[in-house]
């Protein structure tokens, strides 16, 4: 609409997901103790690390100025309760304030009651009745709030004066399962540096399985002895503890480590690691064949050809041709394909001219064609079928009109032509012909 | 052999058609075909728009109708004969009648094979093959043996050939000829999108996700018999079949024949005679046995001329009604053309003496006109449920049913609904939407588009700018007409299918009123006028306190102080010239005695004021031009109105005495002024006008302008008498205020909403005229309001007012029910707490609350704040134990508590929001020092400034006015002073158009214009203020215009041109936003 605006949709699991990693980041460089606080928070528990930063003031500074290098505007307030300094931290103007231990009472006092984190049902009600402040608050008896406004009210002003207490839950960094080996002596065969990968997977395996995790992503680091670093990654479809299937597909890219002078140590992390519980083994007891399992396969082809390699398509309800179907990844659900109407098995993208066509209009099939230098004459054809394009999808297509033909030449092999325009209204189209797809 | 469409949708079928009857049936006379079938799904209600769009382009309609069973097959049948038409209204009634329209199944259709089977002699069907076509065409063959036909269609979609063979084999295996049909959607291939938007529509969903839902099946447009015949060249019987079914079915809705109730009143007398011996008693009586000769003779005329023509069941019956009414005490009068006749006036339907007023009968009926006569009555609004449970008892479901309304696509709801579908967010089709002006129809313009700063090249805004267009006046839905009855003698069922409608026992046909007429059925219409229903309660309250018993026909027409007050332009309330454009011409026209009303009523609207009469008149009037007759003749015609034509029947009777026209053809004159912008068939009454008129002495110029004024009439001029049925409640209601404001203002208040203007200003009024208003009171308020007197003895005022206590109706969400129980429990004992109200009266505490933010609690002690602060600390139900305990015994005790009292601002808007209305100041009271800093002087202090001065002034919005196509728009502003009047030309409309719509509070910088006592603004500039406003209570003003203002609702209040549903909603509409106000849901309109 207005094109000087640049839209972007808001996507809040990314954003969760960008909080808790600045959760960890923060629980690794300032205070062992942090957590989000909403969507756009962190608390941070400073007790007895302030002095490392130099004071309040100053770590309170430095902080502000890491967020503003990542690109965000922070507000840090720091008080003696929780509930006192998220008041603060929402509200106030400044960039930073340090409220003095024990005077949380008189600095919230003018912050309205909505910084206190309670429902809306009960702010607004609050409102109608005049108490904006939380000073109007405090002045109050507590038994008639209490009966109009419930426990939750009180319970965050108790909070955040330190008459109550409000533990929170931390983050807790971990860091991802690993087998380290070092060498006493250099490796550079590819039997021993098999052999090592073999030790180090089996090390592994058992460590997720304490864990109780499975793998996801494995990555191979092998530091060689002049420094330099050779990696090898290897990715799952789905999570798995299958030291077998995993040694398959780690096998296949060691060859790709190039050992130079020697390697020194090799470390095996599990980068990407998902929860697995037990598993049900298909028993031949239930009779019937149980259903092959795709994802080891599709994991080794994945190897081999890349992920972005591997898709599965699945039905898009459009009925222009191109569009009716889409590229999912291998382990997707894919929508029923419509059966009524038959459609070749290939599609070609673009769909190429055919010259010499020889047709009546307005809706007969041709007679016959020239493709790819090669003349074919039609024996039998099907059709018209009439496409309409969307239009809106493209302005362009708001007009446009495809007669589809199923033909089949003298030899048997059938394909898929269409006109461009209905024949009879030249803005549908200027008939010209193109073949789209082959059957069989 | 030629082919024959037989099977087209119009866009009756709600929401799958997108083409009309007109469209349709032009298109097919372009393409050359001498017939058309029209079949939409379950319901004929297309069928009379295209009979009618049939007779104009010379293509006929074969009636018919696509069935859609509930196993799924689909039949298109289309009847041959009249026994066949009443089959299938039948049918489809029967179908309509198991429908609970109260479960959201208003408008479907169940029908069975067994259904059609009964029904199906005279019907010639054909199947669609869709699914299970076998068990289908043997069922169909079995019904309709040599009438049943397999409908072939090109579908376009892969094996089409291979289709249409296998259903030919087993056409014939089953004995049934193949039909060839079109399965037509929209008239042209343009209609296509539209066609796509509308399928998104009713899936309700946007047009990315509709999918597989869209037609799947191309070419649904018209297409001709040459191209169908080439088409179906392997099937030559398919072809030959449409042509067969086109000549049997040959049944047209002009056989309809009119059809009037039997009304026996009197037994042993047919209709007529007992019309003739009750007319001739009544008149006896009335003027106790010495009849005048102009009564007898004018009498004798009518009832000639009603014999002639079969009338007398229709005077009866409309005379039935009415007397039913009297008799339960309903106040109603009769209005329009049947005003006219002395019948009318001599049986009570009308007030108005023809004799006296030399009123014309043949504006009435006339043998010309084969239609039967129309009268309108409007009963009190709140009581006209009666009388239309009264008409359905007397003549029975089965032969009295309302007729519908067709609720069409309007241009806001077009650009909502196509803009959801493309996906447009909401706010975005909401501005759009919010440009619009009112009811108008004339889409969103490239202008609007560019003021909220929208690009208009964007592809799907200009697709939705340009779908919304198309899609302006497509029906969506029927809804049910309020009052618009059909009578009929045989069973309404066999003419029409009926349909159960949305209230309980209600049921409707699927035509409309306009429909009916062209058919020619009799149609008796009971309208609601509020007006009406606010008298009875004043003449009401008027007996209870203070003693005076009198009624509508005792108010002699005759006061002075009435006409002077009248000639100040005082008339806030009063029927008919209370609006803008009244007041603006009351003090120039000095109404001096009745007649002048009647003038003042008929001409104060856009079209006489367009059509140049009023001016005239008026400069004849004020002295400024002399009174002149062209002739005798017609100086006996026009003496009462100084020369000018001002009423239809005088055009009408100008065309009779100057231009020697017969009466039949001085009506058809004035029928075709109605619609001669469409159908041009005036010039004809030009020719013959101008060389009458000049047979007749006059000269040429002067027929010429004559017949320009008379032109200019066309739909607006009012009818004598229906201006005089008005002027003399207009006179009524302004002897009301005069005399007894106490009473008037609280019989307007208990009967809104209604009228032009809100509560606040009708309060205000009433205040300035004396009247003492006191606060909604939780000890001394009813539901209604009241006067309020200390005790029987105690001495009125020395103007002899009775203090107005409002009622707890004012309170906003207090429902009646609730209010009952209150003032049953407080019966003779007053309460004393918060507590004890909710303790005896057991009312839920949201109740309780609204009364709170009404402030209704204030004779308690209690401000707003501490009112709900008390009702916050009640529990959820009072426990009965403390119902024993009684109330002397302190409840719980508290400590007390101080909470922060509210700004008097705040307290003037919260008391806005609730009651619409505030007692203790008006909002800008509080702006005033900051608007005297900018400048601005108040309202009243307008009349102090020399004309041609500049000014600035500013006032709460209170309503805007468009009138007609005008291109000035008029915009009325409130300050705590008075009220001003500004004009704002259209150039500098359009510029700042966005602050007229939207704006609460506006500054207004022009010129002073006056003329005489009136005084108007021209607008040079107009500054939004609606920030000042919000901060008068740190809050969004919740502003609300009078049902007056043009910008949100149909336009003017002429009662004529707006229609209200039975059920009228609370005049609350969505206010500032922010702040949670009470939707109303805009019945059929948007």
């Amino acid at each position: 609409m207005m094109p000087d605006l640049e839209l972007r949709n808001s996507d809040p699991e990314a954003d969760a997901a960008f909080l808790t990693r600045l959760a960890l980041f923060a629980a690794r460089r300032w205070t062992p103790i942090a957590a989000t606080s909403g969507p756009d928070g962190l608390w941070l528990d400073l007790t007895g690390v302030v002095h490392l930063f130099g004071g309040e003031q100053r770590m309170c500074a430095r902080i502000v100025r890491f967020c503003a290098r990542l690109g965000f505007t922070a507000r840090i307030a720091v008080a003696g309760t929780g509930g006192a300094a998220h008041a603060l931290a929402r509200c106030s103007e400044h960039p930073v304030t340090l409220c003095p231990s024990g005077h949380e009472a008189e600095t919230i006092a003018g912050l309205p009651i909505a910084s206190l984190r309670i429902e809306d049902d009960v702010l607004r009600a609050a409102r109608r009745l005049g108490i904006d402040r939380i000073g109007d608050l405090l002045v109050m008896p507590r038994g008639p709030l209490q009966r109009r406004f419930g426990r939750t009210l009180l319970e965050r002003l108790d909070q955040a004066l330190g008459r109550a207490a409000e533990p929170f839950h931390p983050v807790v960094p971990r860091d991802p399962p690993s087998a380290t080996l070092r060498f006493a002596e250099p490796i550079a065969t590819a039997e021993a540096i098999e052999r090592a990968v073999v030790e180090l997977m089996t090390k592994l395996i058992r460590t997720l399985e304490k864990a109780g995790l499975a793998a996801r992503t494995l990555l191979l680091l092998c530091s060689r002895i002049d420094g330099v670093e050779q990696n090898v990654a290897i990715g799952t479809a789905r999570a798995t503890r299958d030291v077998s299937h995993l040694l398959r597909l780690l096998s296949a890219k060691i060859e790709t480590i190039e050992p130079g002078f020697g390697i020194e140590a090799m470390r095996l992390v599990a980068a990407h690691a998902e929860p697995l519980g037990p598993q049900v083994i298909e028993s031949a007891l239930a009779g019937g064949k149980p259903a092959p399992d795709l994802v080891p396969l599709i994991d080794r082809l994945s190897g081999r050809l890349g992920a972005r390699r591997l898709f599965r398509t699945s039905a898009v309800e459009s009925d222009v041709p191109e569009r009716s179907l889409r590229r999912t990844s291998p382990l997707a659900e894919t929508a029923e394909w419509p059966r009524e109407w038959p459609r070749p098995v290939r599609l070609l993208s673009p769909p190429e001219r055919v010259e010499n066509v020889v047709a009546l209009l307005p809706d007969h099939p041709p007679r016959r064609f020239t493709w790819r230098g090669r003349a074919y004459a039609i024996a039998r054809a099907d059709g018209p079928e009439r496409i309409y394009g969307e239009w809106w999808k493209r302005a362009g297509e708001a007009e446009a009109v495809r007669d589809y033909f199923q033909v089949e030449d003298e030899d048997g092999a059938r394909f898929w032509i269409y006109r461009r325009g209905d024949g009879l209204d030249g803005r549908t189209g200027d008939l010209s012909w193109y073949l789209h797809g082959v059957f069989g | 052999m030629t082919y024959i469409e037989l099977q087209a949708t119009s866009h009756f079928s709600f929401l799958r058609g997108v083409s009309s009857c007109d469209e349709l049936f032009a298109a097919a006379a372009l393409l050359g075909y001498p017939a058309l079938g029209i079949t939409d799904r379950n319901s004929v209600g297309g069928l009379v728009q295209a009979t009618i769009a049939a007779d104009a382009t010379n293509t006929r309609v074969v009636a018919g109708c696509r069935l859609d069973l509930q196993e799924g097959s689909s039949l298109l049948v289309w009847p041959e004969d009249r026994a066949g038409w009443s089959r299938l209204t039948r049918l489809l009634t029967l179908g309509k009648s198991r429908a609970d329209a109260q479960h959201g199944e208003k408008g479907q259709c169940f029908l069975h094979w067994e259904d059609v089977a009964a029904h199906a002699k005279g019907l010639v069907a054909a199947l669609i093959p869709d699914k299970e076509v076998a068990a289908g065409l043997g069922r169909l063959a079995d019904i309709f043996g040599g009438s049943a036909f397999l409908a072939l269609t090109h579908r376009r979609r892969p094996g089409d050939a291979m289709r249409l063979h296998n259903l030919d084999r087993m056409a014939h295996a089953h004995g049934v000829r193949n039909l060839a049909t079109g399965d037509v959607l929209y008239h042209s291939p343009d209609r296509r999108m539209l066609q796509d938007v509308v399928t998104a529509i009713r899936n309700k969903c946007t047009i990315d996700e509709l999918g597989f839902r869209r037609e799947r099946h191309a070419d649904r447009h018209l297409k001709g018999p040459v191209e169908m015949e080439r088409r179906f060249a392997d099937y030559p019987d398919a072809i030959r079949a449409t042509a067969d079914i086109a000549e049997r079915c040959a049944f047209s809705l002009r056989e309809l024949s009119y059809q009037y109730p039997d009304e026996i009143v009197i037994p042993g007398l047919s209709p007529q005679q007992a019309l003739e011996l009750m007319t001739q008693q009544a008149l006896a009586s009335k003027f106790q046995g010495s009849v005048p000769e102009a009564y007898s003779k004018l009498l004798a005329h009518e009832l000639k001329l009603v014999a002639e023509l079969g009338y007398a069941p229709y005077f009866l019956t409309v005379n039935a009604i009415v007397a039913f009414a009297r008799s339960q005490g309903i106040l109603c009068q009769g209005r329009g053309s049947a005003a006219n006749s002395v019948i009318c006036y001599i049986l009570g339907i009308t007030s108005i003496d023809p004799v006296a007023h030399e009123l014309l009968f043949e504006r009435f009926i006339s043998p010309e006109r084969k239609e039967p006569p129309d009268i309108d009555v409007d009963f009190e609004h709140e009581r006209r449920e009666e009388v239309i449970q009264w008409i359905y008892q007397t003549y029975g479901q089965d032969r009295a049913a309302l007729t519908a309304v067709v609720s069409r696509y309007r241009a806001r709801g077009a650009v909502r609904e196509v803009g959801k579908a493309l996906g447009l967010p909401e706010d975005l089709t909401a501005a759009l939407a919010g440009q619009v002006w009112g009811w108008s129809n004339e889409g969103v313009s490239d202008r609007h588009v560019e003021e909220l700063n929208l690009d208009r090249q964007d592809p799907r805004l200009s697709s939705t700018l340009e779908l919304a267009r198309q899609l302006i006046g497509t029906p969506r839905h029927l809804s049910q007409h309020p009052g618009g009855f059909v009578l009929t003698r045989d069973r309404l069922d066999d003419l029409v299918p009926i349909e159960p409608a949305a209230m309980a026992d209600r049921r409707v046909i699927e035509w409309e009123k306009d429909d009916i007429e062209e058919l020619g059925f009799m149609k008796v219409d009971v309208l609601g006028l509020g007006m009406l229903g606010c008298m009875r309660r004043a003449f009401d309250l008027l007996r209870n306190h203070k003693g005076m018993d009198m009624e509508l026909a005792d108010l002699q027409d005759d006061d002075v102080k009435v006409f002077e007050m009248i000639q100040r332009a005082d008339t806030l309330g009063v029927f008919q010239i209370e609006s803008r454009a009244q007041m603006s011409m009351l003090p120039r026209m000095k109404p001096r005695e009745f007649y002048d009303l009647v003038i003042e009523v008929a001409i104060v609207r856009p079209g006489p004021i367009q059509g140049d009469m009023v001016h005239p008149y008026l400069r004849r009037r004020e002295g400024k031009e002399k009174v002149e007759f062209p002739s005798e003749a017609l100086k006996k015609v026009l003496w009462r109105t100084l020369g000018v034509p001002l009423f239809q029947e005088q055009a009408m009777k100008v065309a009779i005495v100057g231009a020697g026209f017969t009466p039949a053809e001085a009506d058809a004159l004035r029928r075709s002024m109605a619609t001669f912008k469409f159908t041009g068939g005036v010039s004809a009454f030009q020719d013959k006008l101008v060389k009458g008129m000049i047979a007749n002495g006059y000269s040429e110029e002067f027929a010429t302008r004559t017949f320009k004024q008379i032109e200019g009439f066309g739909s607006y001029g009012f009818p004598e008498s229906h201006a005089a049925s008005f002027a003399k409640i207009a006179y009524a209601s302004s002897w009301m205020k005069c005399h007894h404001p106490d009473v008037f203002c609280a019989a307007l208040l208990n009967a809104q909403p209604m009228g032009f203007y809100a509560p606040a200003q009708i309060v205000r009024d009433a205040r300035e005229h004396g009247v003492e208003v006191r606060a909604v009171c939780i000890n001394r308020s009813r539901w209604d309001c009241t006067l309020e007197r200390e005790d029987s003895f105690s001495a009125l005022n020395q103007e002899g007012l009775i203090p107005l206590r409002l009622g707890l109706r004012m309170v906003r969400g207090l429902s009646n029910v609730h209010a009952a129980q209150i003032l049953a429990a407080r019966g003779e004992t007053p309460f004393a707490t918060v507590e004890e109200v909710w303790r005896r009266s057991g009312v839920p505490l949201a109740s309780l609350e609204k009364l709170a933010e009404g402030d209704a609690f204030a004779s308690l002690g209690l401000d707003r704040r501490q009112a709900l602060w008390q009702l916050r600390g009640l529990g959820a139900a009072p426990l009965p134990l403390f119902a024993a305990a009684d109330a002397r015994e302190a409840e719980i005790v508290e400590p007390k508590v101080a909470l922060t009292p509210m700004t008097e601002g705040r307290e003037v808007v919260e008391d806005y929001r609730s009651l619409q209305l505030s007692l203790r100041a008006h909002p800008l009271a509080f702006l005033r020092p900051e608007l005297n800093r900018r400048g601005a002087t108040r309202c009243n202090d307008l009349c102090r400034i020399k004309d041609g001065r500049k000014v600035e002034v500013a006032g709460i919005i209170l309503v805007r006015q468009r009138p007609g196509s005008t291109s000035v728009t008029f915009v009325t502003i409130e300050d705590e002073t008075g009220i001003a009047n500004a004009i704002i030309w259209s150039d500098r409309f359009e510029a700042q158009r966005r602050t007229v719509m939207s704006a609460a509070m506006v500054g207004i910088k022009g010129t002073v214009q006056r003329e005489g006592e009136v005084i108007h603004i021209i607008t040079d500039r107009i500054e939004d203020y609606t920030g000042l406003l919000h901060s008068v209570g740190e809050m969004h003003f919740p502003h609300r215009p009078g049902p007056g203002d043009g910008a949100t609702h149909g336009g003017t209040p002429d009662h004529r041109q707006r229609e209200r549903s039975v059920r009228t909603l609370p005049s609350l509409r969505t206010g500032g936003r922010g702040e949670p106000v009470i939707e109303v849901k805009s019945r059929n309109f948007h």
